[in-house]
């Protein structure tokens, strides 16, 4: 018995030891480094391979891997050794553009303990790939609808994994994706570090987008993106996102530096987003919106800190594609953030821009936008320094603070949800309108030119409090920078 | 003896030319070598500017430009410096098709003179990429072309270089790559000099090496071309106009067609010709084709110094009656001599990309030709030192010529076909046929045959005064093999 | 009878089909919205494509769409959608003008056309006209810097015009140029162009039919100017950035 025992725990150990570890390289199965040679039987081959023999890493070495569509499978691991690059092949049917999920060139499903790790690049070449898609379209091969010029359909994702468990992505690069470059959809357990993310090859490039996941450490990372740099998503009424830490991530967008939603149907619980750097971002640092019925709980932002970027906090309740649930949004805390907003666009000169709007409008206030009786509550900004250019001009845009002024504010419920949504604001400091419990504490608002509107409107507050409030405006003694509306027990501390 | 008197004199013209070269900096007209940016009408005002200021050369320092068409004009010389390439743009609308040329370019010249494009940078085309650029957009309906062969016609695809009617021209060093079309045209032009260029010439359909038409006075040497159609190609679209006085030595180069190609537009012609030390290899077609099929002439060649190894042909001199209207073509005094050739089993530029058509078969391998037309014959051929190694093995049972006179008479004259070495499918020898020609010379000749052949080395059809001095056939298993064939041939000397 | 009444009827309803605008989107002409794409010809190519069918409009979505100079051909609108910015390259030799007026977007002896949207046609002014100054400096550029410096838009002799809706920035010459048009409007455009100081907002000679409506413009000079020789002009609810009402003095 015992004799037996001993050799079966080596032996489990070996077993144990064999799964994890065994690294397969490329070439054994016939896959070509030379950039040239498609590669998407070969590397599937070896996946599967792989996958059959209980798992192991699938090890690339210095070259150019030309594929198309791959699919990850349970314990397999990509690792790409410095100076290895999976490389997306530029014809759209190489892609899985018929499958029941988004189509990418890395795909994963229902798969467990995957990893994509090392200090290689997978570049979707996605600016030549989505021009031979939209080709395609314009010669009527493939249907689709060409929303703002541009194949809205099928567009191949860098990496898209779907209800994956025990998911690692470490140290590599990942760039110029078709479309939106990392997405985990309904994953459990990820772990994404030291990662760099290079966004912009074509439009609506999101950075990272995790739809619907559970248990998720975001961490030292660089994202660089044409649309939303880190994004969080909720696709499924039934799901949430919940238990995510974001942690020293440096961000740069030409839409929002961090984003919960815009999709937004199940929601948003429990996130610690802490000591993290947005740059060089057209709209927000950050945006918590939820127009879909999601429900937004307990999201902890410490330690924020954003230079060059166009607004700096923006929280709205939408209702947009609700049907009949109602999104909420409570318990939100924000403290120890930076904001340095310019007076020209943030992102200019970028290849795919932010979207220029049509105007006129001064620059906007952080904004923080229920809707009527739909009030976003428990809001706490504690210690906060937001630099804004100031010298709105009243003839180019004006906004008042008489009633009818403010009453003419739309509210927009069914809008997409974004900071400038509203054209020109009354405020240049925050605008806060349907909120319950707003506590502000130690909050600096600095207007470098004179302003022709106050720092402060609350329009239907319900409990806020003001404590150790500093506004600095050139010319501005005496000016009263808050101005209250149809709120009730607002306390302006000292 | 006249031609070359021209020739010297044409050298002193080339001396007199050297431009009292002022240089200017593209850069320096906010022209930008980013490989990114389209630098059109930025280099077009540094040509005209330099053009107006009593000419210069237009200096690209190393770095990548981008370009759509552009005009060259008089005096002034495109000088690329060793690093330095024009990019052609990938979209074909940033090419314009001249109207008075009809063809699309990415450098044009139109009656300019004293002008060049010089140096040890590249003109690269990308012709690869625009060439399918412009299917997409025909394709999309938003430019007309009927896709012939499921390709745009040539004139609707960028070539490299067009120069239309100029004098005085140089073209020293460069590298020319990737033309969507021909790669570089010089038509009805006088006083071409071409010195040590590089073609590589293979990216698309129709892509010739160099195309001389009707021009006067012409230079090529030290160069070196691969192409995936004509490497050498003079022609002759004007039957106002031929080509002539010109120079062609020291040249190496691969085809997927034709090496030195007269031809196959031939309707002014072509004279005075010395080629000198030409090598040809690994090409679909023949080493040397002259083709009179347009009521052109072809008069005083002289061709010295041949090797052409792996080629599918040696020789194919051809008279025809395509688009004559009703000029009489004809073809006298060629001398070819000194060469060495090696003719293979099998297809000699198989796996290149843009692989020369495989035609309808059966056909055993093609003895060299001489062909002309029953009332119109090729005159005065004198073949000199020449050896040719074929291959061999035809096979009766695969495809059979034989020498009865209703097969040599069956022998179809395809007096309007397109002219190719090949198009009578099998002929009725190994070495070399010769039909409807007059006063024909081997002189020192050998021909091999590696394995044995069904067929006879040489048949000569309807020849006046055929001299064969010298003459050496090889062929295992062949004793007592009458390897001359002649057939309604008079006054025959076998030496 | 009858069958002629029908057979003219056919007729017109052909003719008139003929000559429907129809829509074009920038991509079928390979018309590229990444910023760094030089899409002169090919928007030139569209525009000629659309005037040869018989008219309609070139749809730009939102992205920036590089450009030299394009012309404007009869019957053929331009529409910039919301987000969609014309950006003026920097390369000065990529511009050409009408009646010696260079500009981004030029039009002679046309008719039937416009630019229409919520977009944004951006000069690049300080980046052109810093070029501009070299180029003279060198030697290369034999102008005057008025002369070189393209305008925003330019039409000569032109006919039934609508210009509408859109933000016009940073010029390096004048925003908006007319010489002997007629029936033009220009309505609702925002102009903001004071990174020259001596751009002009819109500057018209020899017009004939002008309506200006919804107007608003910043210049650091003179934000409107007419030689005098214009006629039929009318004013609705324009405005200056310092507020005022905008006054035409002929």
């Amino acid at each position: 018995m015992i004799k037996n025992l001993l050799i079966v725990i080596p032996l489990t150990i070996f077993i144990c030891f064999h799964a994890q570890a065994e690294d397969y390289k490329a070439s054994m199965f016939g896959i070509k480094s030379n950039g040239t040679t498609m590669n998407t039987t070969s590397i599937q081959k070896a996946i599967d391979f792989i996958h059959e023999k209980g798992g192991g890493r699938l090890v690339f070495y210095v070259g150019r891997y030309l594929t198309g569509t791959i699919q990850l499978k349970s314990n397999v691991t990509i690792h790409l050794e410095e100076g290895a690059t999976i490389v997306g092949s530029t014809n759209i049917y190489d892609y899985n553009i018929n499958g029941p999920h988004f189509s990418s060139l890395i795909s994963a499903y229902k798969a467990e303990n995957i990893g994509l790790t090392g200090k290689g690049v997978i570049d979707g070449q996605g600016r030549d790939l989505a021009y031979t898609l939209l080709d395609q379209v314009q010669k009527g091969i493939l249907k689709d609808e060409l929303a703002n010029d541009r194949p809205a359909l099928r567009r191949p994702k860098g990496i898209y994994l779907r209800e994956c468990k025990n998911v690692e992505v470490s140290g590599i690069m990942v760039k110029n994706a078709a479309e939106w470059v990392v997405v985990f959809d309904q994953c459990e357990n990820l772990k994404i570090d030291k990662i760099t993310v290079d966004s912009k090859a074509f439009w609506n490039n999101d950075g990272i987008d995790i739809v619907d996941c559970k248990n998720v450490v975001l961490s030292n990372s660089f994202i660089d993106a044409s649309d939303d740099a880190i994004c969080f998503k909720s696709h499924d009424p039934t799901k949430l996102c919940e238990n995510v830490e974001v942690r020293n991530n440096v961000a740069r967008s030409s839409a929002n530096g961090i984003k919960f939603g815009t999709v937004t149907s199940g929601g948003y619980k429990n996130f610690k987003i802490v000591n993290n750097k947005v740059y060089d971002t057209f709209r927000s640092a950050i945006t918590i919106a939820t127009p879909d019925g999601g429900v937004i709980d307990n999201i902890f932002v410490d330690s924020l800190y954003a230079y060059n970027t166009g607004n700096s906090i923006y929280l709205r309740i939408g209702a947009r594609w609700n049907k009949g649930r109602t999104g909420s949004m409570n318990n939100i805390t924000i403290q120890n953030m930076y904001c340095e907003i310019p007076n020209s666009k943030p992102d200019a000169g970028r290849e795919y821009e932010g979207p220029v709007e049509d105007l006129p409008r001064n620059i906007s206030p952080a904004s923080i936008v229920g809707l009527p009786g739909q009030y976003i509550s428990n809001v706490t900004l504690r210690n906060i320094q937001i630099v804004v250019p100031g010298n709105s001009n009243p003839t180019y845009a004006y906004r008042g603070i008489k009633p009818a002024d403010l009453d003419s504010i739309p509210e927009m419920p069914a809008a997409y949800p974004e900071y400038s949504q509203f054209k020109e604001l009354p405020a240049w400091g925050f605008y806060v309108r349907h909120v319950k419990n707003l506590t502000i504490e130690n909050v600096t608002l600095t207007a470098q030119g004179k302003e022709y509107r106050p720092a402060i409107v609350l329009d239907d507050v319900q409990g806020a409090t003001f404590s150790k409030m500093k506004y600095i405006e050139p010319e501005s003694n005496k000016k009263k920078q808050v101005h209250t509306y149809k709120s009730s027990e607002v306390l302006l501390k000292k | 003896m006249i031609y070359k008197n021209k020739i010297t004199l044409f050298f002193f013209l080339l001396l007199g030319f050297q431009l009292s070269a002022k240089d200017y900096i593209a850069t320096e007209f906010g022209v930008k070598n980013d490989g990114l940016t389209l630098n059109t009408c930025s280099i077009q005002k540094a040509i005209d500017f330099i053009h107006e200021h009593g000419g210069g050369r237009l200096v690209f320092e190393s770095g990548n430009y981008v370009t759509g068409s552009i005009y060259l004009k008089s005096n002034v010389t495109l000088q690329l410096d060793y690093g330095a390439t024009i990019l052609g743009s990938t979209n074909p609308f940033d090419y314009v098709k001249d109207k008075k040329i009809g063809w699309m370019s990415m450098i044009f010249a139109v009656n300019q003179e004293n002008i060049g494009i010089t140096g040890k940078g590249i003109i690269n085309g990308r012709g690869f990429t625009t060439a399918n650029n412009m299917v997409n957009y025909i394709h999309r309906g938003v430019y007309v072309d009927p896709l012939k062969y499921d390709r745009p016609n040539e004139t609707n695809r960028p070539q490299n270089i067009y120069f239309r009617e100029c004098t005085n021209i140089k073209i020293i060093d460069i590298t020319l790559k990737d033309p969507a079309s021909w790669n570089q045209t010089y038509d009805q032009c006088k006083n071409l000099y071409v010195d040590h260029i590089t073609v590589d010439s293979k990216s698309y359909w129709n892509n010739d090496g160099i195309d001389v038409v009707d021009c006067d006075g012409v230079v090529i040497k030290n160069s070196y071309f691969d192409a995936a159609d004509d490497v050498l190609c003079f022609k002759s679209h004007s039957a106002q106009h031929m080509c002539q006085n010109v120079v062609v030595d020291n040249c190496v180069g691969r085809s997927s067609a034709n090496g030195l190609k007269f031809g196959t537009v031939s309707r002014g012609g072509f004279k005075n010709f010395k080629v000198t030390n030409l090598t040809i290899y690994d090409t679909f077609r023949s080493a040397i084709t002259f083709a009179a099929v347009d009521g052109g002439e072809i008069e005083n060649i002289v061709i010295d110094g041949v090797r052409s190894i792996n080629t599918g042909n040696v020789i194919y001199l051809r008279i025809g009656d395509r688009w004559s209207s009703r000029k009489k073509p004809y073809m006298k005094n060629i001398t070819i001599s000194n060469v060495y050739a090696e003719v293979p089993f099998g297809k000699p530029d198989a796996g290149y990309n843009f692989e020369g058509p495989i035609e309808d078969l059966p056909r055993n391998i093609s003895p060299a030709s001489i062909v002309g037309l029953v009332e119109n014959k090729i005159q005065n051929v004198t073949l000199k030192n020449i050896q040719i190694v074929y291959p061999g093995s035809g096979n009766p049972l695969y495809a059979k010529r034989g020498l009865t006179p209703a097969e040599l008479d069956g022998i179809p004259e395809m007096r309007e076909a397109y002219p190719e070495f090949s198009q009578f499918k099998e002929l009725p020898a190994w070495g070399f046929y010769v039909r409807h020609a007059e006063g024909i010379t081997f002189e020192n000749v050998t021909f091999t045959a590696l394995k044995k052949d069904y067929r006879p080395s040489v048949v000569l059809d309807d020849v006046k005064n055929a001299t064969f001095s010298g003459l050496v056939v090889n062929e295992p298993e062949s004793v007592g093999k009458q390897q001359v064939f002649p057939y309604k041939t008079s006054n025959l000397i076998i030496k | 009878m009858q069958k002629l009444f029908l057979k003219i009827c056919l007729i017109i309803v052909m003719s008139q089909g003929a000559l429907c605008a129809k829509d074009y989107n920038a991509s079928l002409f390979g018309i590229k919205s990444d910023g760094v794409t030089l899409n002169t010809p090919s928007i030139q190519k569209a525009i000629d494509f659309i005037s040869e069918k018989g008219g309609g409009k070139l749809k730009f979505y939102v992205g920036r769409y590089l450009t030299g100079s394009i012309q404007l051909k009869s019957n053929v609108t331009i529409e910039l959608n919301e987000g969609a910015v014309l950006v003026g390259t920097s390369s000065i030799y990529d511009y050409v003008g009408a009646n010696g007026i260079k500009a981004l977007i030029v039009a002679d002896g046309q008719q039937n056309i416009g630019v229409s949207g919520k977009g944004v046609i951006e000069g690049q002014g300080p980046t052109v006209l810093e070029q501009i100054a070299k180029q003279i400096q060198k030697g290369y550029l034999q102008e005057t810097i008025s002369q070189a410096s393209p305008a925003l838009i330019a039409l000569n002799n032109c006919t039934s015009i609508n210009i509408e809706g859109f933000n016009l920035q940073n010029a390096c010459g004048n925003v908006i140029a007319l010489t002997a048009c007629k029936q033009v409007r220009l309505a609702g455009l925002k102009i903001k162009s004071t990174t020259n100081k001596e751009t002009k907002g819109l500057v018209f000679s020899k017009v004939d039919g002008i309506k200006l409506e919804n107007l608003f413009i910043e210049t650091v000079v003179s934000e409107i100017k007419s030689d005098g020789l214009s006629t039929n002009i009318s004013l609705v609810n324009c405005q200056y950035a310092s507020g005022k009402s905008l006054i035409f003095k002929n």
